[in-house]
């Protein structure tokens, strides 16, 4: 990545060789990019594996601002059925979603505004345990709403007659 | 509700960015750092920037002493990446004045810390 960076700034400083306001001792390409040799990846590397913590923390690098990582919480959950239907499809997978920010209504046309840049975040993941150490990764506080599986019970017309059962009120 | 946090206190092996040990991680942010120390008068010059070198070389200070907690090779190296991009955007002057001004923020109003003036602020 660097190299290519480095390649495509040598091209260019090529063009500007000719023209005369490029002529300052400073822009001389290795003070003006900061790259040495040292920068570019060594092809000695090659197959050499180095030793990181498990713990990856991305927050540095993702270019989210500060403030979004460090006051933000996660809810991970499983979002609920839809009531009207009885497909289970919402709850095979698990969500998170982040805090809720303050929204208003725009008095312009009475829709709905938020300043907050992460409110419609919808990210799916295949298990609990992803969605978690996805928000490790970013740096993000989270907690886990746990899936309330509904229990099944075994139901049938004809035990409501059975010999124990008191529902059975005439010996006719 | 909250379950337990998960401790990663494991060491794997991962195919390096650039660096493959400490020293030349560091040896590549001292590199960055100069390019960007020497570049700073000709930034101030080239974008008539009202600021002082000084102020400047200060602000360069300031942003990589932000991210002095990261110990993650990989993390660093990609660090001076982008610092790199940076440098070659300004250098070439593909930024434009607003751009460089960005990095001092000096025209957003700090937010409100404490609760009172949360609540008059009237925002989250």
């Amino acid at each position: 990545m660097a190299s290519k960076l480095l390649v495509s700034v040598r091209q260019l400083s090529r063009l500007n060789y000719g023209s005369p306001c490029f002529t300052r001792a400073m822009s001389s390409i290795t003070s003006a990019t900061g790259s040495t040799d040292v920068d570019q990846k060594k092809d000695e590397h090659k197959g050499i594996t180095i030793s990181v913590p498990d713990k990856v923390d991305l927050s540095t690098i993702t270019g989210v601002p500060e403030e979004h990582v460090k006051t933000r919480t996660v809810r991970i959950f499983v979002p609920a059925v839809n009531s009207m239907q009885s497909g289970t499809f919402n709850s095979r997978r698990w969500r998170m979603e982040f805090d809720e920010r303050e929204r208003w209504e725009n008095p312009l046309m009475g829709w709905t505004s938020t300043g907050d840049p992460l409110s419609n975040t919808e990210v799916h993941f295949s298990s609990k345990e992803d969605a978690i150490a996805f928000c490790e990764k970013n740096g993000w506080d989270w907690f886990v709403e746990e899936q309330k599986k509904p229990k099944m019970r075994v139901k049938s017309y004809g035990a409501n007659f059975s010999w124990d059962k008191r529902t059975r009120v005439s010996t006719k | 509700m909250a379950s337990p946090r998960i401790v990663q206190q494991g060491i794997k092996q991962v195919k390096p960015l650039m660096s493959v040990d400490r020293t030349e991680a560091r040896r590549r942010v001292l590199n960055l750092y100069k390019a960007w120390y020497r570049q700073i008068p000709y930034v101030v010059k080239d974008f008539y920037l009202p600021i002082t070198v000084k102020m400047g070389r200060d602000k360069v200070r300031e942003l990589f002493l932000k991210n002095k907690h990261v110990t993650d090779i990989r993390i660093i190296d990609m660090l001076v990446i982008k610092g790199q991009m940076d440098l070659v955007e300004t250098a070439n002057i593909w930024k434009q004045r607003n751009h460089v001004m960005m990095f001092f923020k000096d025209t957003v109003n700090p937010k409100p810390k404490d609760f009172l003036s949360k609540f008059y602020e009237g925002q989250e």
